[in-house]
């Protein structure tokens, strides 16, 4: 194992969210301490307005944390200005959402390649960076498909894709599998455990113990604090949901 | 550079789907940009086609000679010429200008000025009336031999073919259309036997409008000319030109040569390659006349100002039209532009996306608006020609010119995009995912700079109108001010919002949500406002100048009555018409009237010609008005002169009529009292006793009215001296004062006219109607007149008719149409936000039909906030304008009465009228419309749609 791989991608520590103040103070995130290693998969469970999506949200850069700091392959997300950040979002940190996941306006391959695009690579060079991204997915048939001609477990797989092209190493995924049967939910959580094993860091926000069974490990968030940590090895048992209580 | 054109490439291609996904949308802001374009591509296009080049205007005139030679007019006297043949002058003429030749005198002979061995070919034209399907015409009739390959060019042929015979014509085609004649129908002229076979249609390629006939040389005019004279009438009036064809061209000096001779000489060689200024006598004699007439730098820049900024609001217009249309797309496509956020997209590349929305759109508005531009002026070139009046030289497109037009429309795409695309770059990425509705808050600057702007633009409007009568300050200051409250708007309709509280449910959700997001609001607001604005101002300055004229306006007979008059060939048809008016019009009397000719009958009115003169009324020296004279100004102090302008001596004032003659007095009898409506028993009496009628007693001394009769005009003013003869005295009695005369200052009867040795004509008559010609009476007569070829003045006083009602009903139209669009646009961003608050309203119980009442008061809303505003904005320059005027006008009046000049008529009144009717139809029928209008094309069921992350 080389140096790098031992650094997490992720980092957040001492994590606050407050939103609003006095009378309508919500604490989102308490205190929050998570560190996610390349190669490795993590899921976040817990019930409605625990904080699960917040969490993303923040180590996203999507959002800011009230105290606390969030670093992505080294770089400090409270201290980067708005462009750095969307910078980040290029480079290191891929997205997927629960649904309406793609642009509607473009191709699968276009989709791919629209991180690489913005960036300012050149639209060939996108192109075939995206296509090689796809067909590693075996998702290359899908290439010249618009969203609208795609099944939902389609466009799931062609986000993953998305979400880890380039150099891309931290995808983190808001309930992926949310408006999916749970045929399909498998397929596209073992695309995302296979580019997890392929060298990724994956965060997984789910409130379904069998997807989250895909984990390296789990994290339980309640009232906006982690309440248990639960790798792999006991992940099986969560099939059964008696962890999860 | 590289990696930025990368990233907008990726933009372009996102906003170009969208627009093909949304085809509606994305073809109505098309249309707001390409129809414009499309009209301007267009009129660029016709304006080339028809801008000649050298070559083409000279075949028209010259056809293939070397030039054209005409007699100058200046009865044989040396002449200087501009090198165009356009502008002459008299080698020696007088420096005051006072004396030029009328070309009365014998004519050149121009065959005999023509260098020697040159080939020539003759053209004559005179007029003429002939006879057509439908009466008599009068047309030119021309004698060219058109087969002649020196005249080819000048005449196309259409159809037929030349005139071979001399009974053998052909006809333009604008002839034959009014003629009702075609080719194979034979014409005759009046008076002459000889009827001339059409053979042939042909057109002037520059005169597409001219009637006109050509026969062979000395084939038609000479004939015509010696029956007219047999029948005692006017001739053709013969003019001829001589086209000439000389080896090397017509040169500059040949054209000087020719120009001693009293000969214009039109020369290709000369047109092609003009001589330098210093070689041009008339230029070296008049250095200005080489100027082009087409005003001063100033004027240029005024008109070049006036267009930019007509250009510039008409982009406004569309910019605040289309920019409502961006939002909605923007808005609709949120969690797509959230998503792009989420993959590392920054402010800029959102702006992109929208942006090159924006450029898509005019791109395509661009070449759609040009190609249809092109297409339509190739589709309409004949229409077009006939319209101008001229055949194009070609289709011209100049590519520069179209591509400036086309980047005006890119331009105004980019432009309408603007604040949408940084509307939705400021939008959290976080909130654009989750579907959050955050309020949008209205800029801060924007106020502050449009109250900065209505504050400079009301200065100096009010400056303008108070101070100065500048109506362009008044007009500029306007034009700021109401772009600062189109900035202005949101705070504006932020306060409407406070009306809020008492409204019912629908209304009030609808104000709530329009005060709440203004920025979707306020472009359409600001769109309704420009556009009532514009409309309410031209409105109410129309309406008031219209009742402006209505006051001044000064009838020339009683309602309902009509007049002819003829003057050409002594009144000879005037039976005919006299009939033809009595067959048409509810005729219940008619009172005839002759006219004093002095000197040879044949003499038309005002000639100067020898042996033509008129009768004067002499102004008696006690009633002239002292401030008339020379030295004025030193003989009287200003306080004099204003005291002298109230004075009844000066106080004169001049009111044409319906039949005015040279001699200022009427031979008529007591019927023509009757026609004007004038009931003086004292006035019949007198005409029963054979004296005079006068209506002015400014000429009146001891009872007697006093006509002077200049036998010869010519003779005096050749001299330079005041008019003189004998002296004709009438017992004459005045019209009680403020009796209406219609502007007849004088009548006598003929009886009176002719003990006193008055030779007179039958020149017209009165027609009192039973009640006033109808539209379709006077149309019918016309028809009547125009057979009868005998060209009356024919005037039917109907009291004074606005020609502005259309004005103000297109400019209704346009604003409601514009307030309608707006509404509706800003309707449709706002029923796009609104979905979760419908789907609200369902799911706690709302009747469908909510969803269509709350689409019509958001409609309804924007509709009334922009006319209120956009009156209230359209008034007030309105007014300042008039009151500009009237200080203009006070001015006037102010100078007339330092000078002591009377008969102004009082100080005079500029009235305000507020076109209450327009106002009415914009402020509550158009909302009501557009409200009505989205109400119904609002869908009343709720569509399902799939649940949004959380």
């Amino acid at each position: 194992m080389s140096a790098q791989e031992h650094q997490p991608v992720l980092q957040l520590q001492e994590l606050t969210r407050v939103h609003g103040s006095g009378t309508t103070e919500v604490h989102a995130l308490r205190g929050i301490d998570l560190s996610v290693f390349p190669g490795e998969l993590v899921a976040v469970m817990g019930p409605s307005g625990s904080g699960k999506s917040t969490l993303l949200t923040i180590a996203g850069g999507l959002d800011l944390p009230t105290s606390g700091r969030v670093l992505v392959e080294g770089t400090d997300l409270t201290t980067a200005n708005r462009k750095q950040m969307a910078a980040l979002r290029r480079r290191s940190i891929g997205y997927v959402f629960q649904d309406y996941n793609l642009i509607p306006a473009l191709t699968a391959v276009e989709n791919v390649a629209l991180p690489r695009e913005l960036d300012g690579t050149s639209a060939r060079k996108a192109r075939r960076e995206a296509l090689a991204s796809l067909q590693e997915m075996d998702l290359d048939h899908l290439a010249d498909r618009f969203p609208d001609e795609m099944s939902g477990g389609q466009q799931q797989r062609v986000a993953i894709a998305r979400a880890l092209v380039g150099d891309r190493r931290l995808v983190l995924a808001d309930e992926p599998t949310g408006a999916l049967d749970s045929e399909t939910g498998e397929s596209v959580l073992a695309l995302l455990r296979a580019r997890c094993d392929a060298g990724a860091a994956g965060v997984l926000v789910t409130h379904e113990p069998r997807f989250a069974a895909w984990a390296d490990r789990v994290v339980f968030l309640r009232d906006g604090s982690v309440v248990d940590t639960t790798l792999r090895s006991n992940a099986e048992s969560l099939l059964t949901g008696g962890v999860a209580q | 550079m590289n990696g930025w054109l990368n990233s907008w490439r990726a933009a372009v291609r996102i906003a170009r789907r969208d627009a093909w996904r949304f085809k509606g949308r994305s073809i109505l802001v098309l249309a707001m940009i390409a129809l414009p374009i499309l009209g301007v591509s267009a009129a660029d296009i016709t304006i080339r086609s028809s801008q000649l080049t050298a070559e083409q205007s000279l075949t028209r005139d010259l056809g293939a000679a070397d030039a054209v030679l005409s007699d100058a007019a200046y009865d044989g006297l040396p002449i200087y010429q501009s090198p165009d043949g356009r502008n002459k002058s008299l080698v020696n003429d007088n420096a005051s200008g006072q004396m030029i030749p009328g070309g009365n005198g014998p004519g050149v002979n121009i065959p005999a000025v023509i260098p020697a061995g040159a080939k020539t070919l003759k053209d004559s034209v005179g007029t003429g009336k002939v006879h057509t399907k439908y009466g008599l015409l009068d047309v030119d009739i021309r004698e060219l031999k058109a087969s002649d390959p020196m005249a080819a060019g000048i005449m196309e042929l259409d159809r037929g073919h030349f005139p071979d015979a001399p009974d053998e014509v052909m006809a333009t085609n604008a002839f034959l259309k009014t003629s009702g004649l075609h080719v194979g129908s034979s014409v005759s002229a009046r008076d002459l036997a000889t009827k001339y076979k059409i053979v042939g249609a042909y057109d002037l390629p520059g005169e597409l409008k001219t009637a006109q006939i050509n026969a062979l040389p000395d084939a038609f005019l000479a004939p015509l000319a010696k029956a007219l004279k047999a029948a005692g009438r006017d001739g053709p009036g013969i003019t001829s030109k001589y086209f000439v064809a000389v080896d090397g061209g017509f040169t500059w000096n040949m054209v000087k040569e020719v120009n001693a001779k009293s000969v214009v000489a039109h020369s290709r060689a000369v047109s092609l390659d003009p001589p330098a200024d210093s070689e041009v006598p008339l230029f070296v004699k008049y250095p200005d006349w080489n100027q082009n007439y087409g005003g001063s730098t100033a004027e240029k820049a005024a008109l070049l100002a006036v267009g930019a900024t007509i250009v510039g609001l008409a982009m406004l217009e569309i910019c605040l039209l289309a920019g409502p249309a961006f939002a909605v797309g923007a808005r609709r496509s949120r969690r797509q532009l959230g998503l792009v956020g989420a993959n590392g997209g920054d402010r800029r590349h959102i702006r992109a996306i929208v942006l090159s929305g924006g450029l898509v759109i005019g791109v395509v508005a661009a070449v759609v608006g040009t190609v249809l531009g092109l297409a339509l002026t190739f589709a309409l070139r004949e229409p077009l020609e006939e319209y101008t009046g001229a055949r194009f030289g070609g289709i011209s497109v100049h590519p520069l010119e179209l591509l400036g037009i086309g980047l005006l429309a890119i331009l105004t795409g980019l432009l309408a995009a603007i604040v949408p695309a940084v509307v939705a770059s400021r939008q959290s990425v976080l909130a654009a995912l989750t579907g959050r509705r955050g309020v949008r808050h209205a800029n801060r600057v924007l106020p502050v700079l449009g109250l900065a702007a209505v504050c400079l633009g009301v200065g100096i409007a009010v400056f303008g109108s108070m101070k100065t009568d500048n109506v362009l300050a008044v007009g500029g200051g306007s034009a700021i001010a109401e772009l600062g409250i189109v900035a202005l708007t949101p705070t504006l309709v932020g306060l409407f919002g406070r009306l809020g509280g008492w409204l019912p449910l629908s209304p009030r959700l609808a104000l709530r949500d329009a005060v709440r997001n203004r920025g979707r609001t306020a472009p359409a607001v600001a769109a309704v406002l420009a556009a009532v604005a514009g409309t309410v101002a031209v409105a109410t300055y129309t309406a008031s100048s219209d009742l402006e004229s209505r006051n001044g306006y000064e009838a020339r007979a009683p309602y309902g009555v009509a007049s002819i008059s003829i003057e050409r060939e002594q009144g000879r048809d005037l039976d005919a018409v006299r009939a033809a008016v009595e067959k048409r019009f509810p005729v219940s009397s008619r009172a005839d009237v002759s006219r004093v000719v002095v000197g040879k009958k044949t003499c038309s009115m005002y000639s100067s010609s020898p042996g033509c003169g008129r009768a004067e009324m002499v102004l008696p020296p006690a009633n002239a008005c002292p401030t008339d004279g020379p030295d004025t100004d030193k003989k009287f102090s200003v306080a004099e002169r204003r005291k002298l302008s109230k004075d009844w001596r000066c106080e004169r004032t001049y009111h044409s009529s319906a039949i005015s003659t040279d001699s200022e007095v009427l031979i008529g009898d007591a019927g023509l009292l009757h026609a004007l409506g004038i009931k003086d028993p004292g006035a019949e009496q007198a005409l029963a006793a054979g004296h005079t009628v006068l209506f002015d007693k400014h000429y009146v001394e001891k009872n007697r009215l006093t006509f002077r009769i200049i036998e010869d005009s010519s003779k005096p003013i050749a001299e330079g001296q005041e008019a003189t003869g004998p002296l004709k005295s009438f017992p004459t009695y005045v019209a009680q004062d403020g009796t209406e005369s219609y502007g007849v200052r004088a009548i006598m009867t003929p009886a009176t006219a002719k003990a006193a040795g008055l030779q007179t004509l039958p020149f017209g008559s009165y027609f009192v109607n039973e009640n006033a010609p109808s539209s379709k009476e006077q149309q019918a007569l016309e028809d009547d007149l125009s057979k009868l070829g005998a060209d009356p003045n024919l005037y039917v006083e109907e009291g004074y008719v606005s020609d502005n009602n259309v004005i103000l009903l297109a400019l209704t139209v346009f604003a409601g149409l514009v307030t309608i669009g707006a509404a509706g646009i800003a309707t449709g961003l706002a029923q796009a936000d609104a979905e979760p608050d419908l789907k609200t309203l369902a799911a706690i119980g709302a009747d469908p039909r909510v969803r269509r009442t709350l689409s019509g008061f958001q409609c309804g809303v924007v509709a009334v906030m922009g006319v209120i505003l956009g009156s209230a904005a359209g008034v007030l320059p309105a007014i300042g304008l008039r009151k500009a005027e009237e200080r203009q006008q006070l001015k006037f009046y102010q100078e007339a009465m330092d000078r002591g000049w009377g008969g102004m008529g009082g100080v005079p009144h500029v009235p305000i009228v507020i076109p209450w009717s327009t106002l009415a139809a914009l402020i509550v029928a158009v909302p009501l419309g557009a409200a009505l209008l989205a109400a119904l094309v609002t869908r009343s069921r709720t569509s399902l749609s799939r649940r949004e992350a959380s």
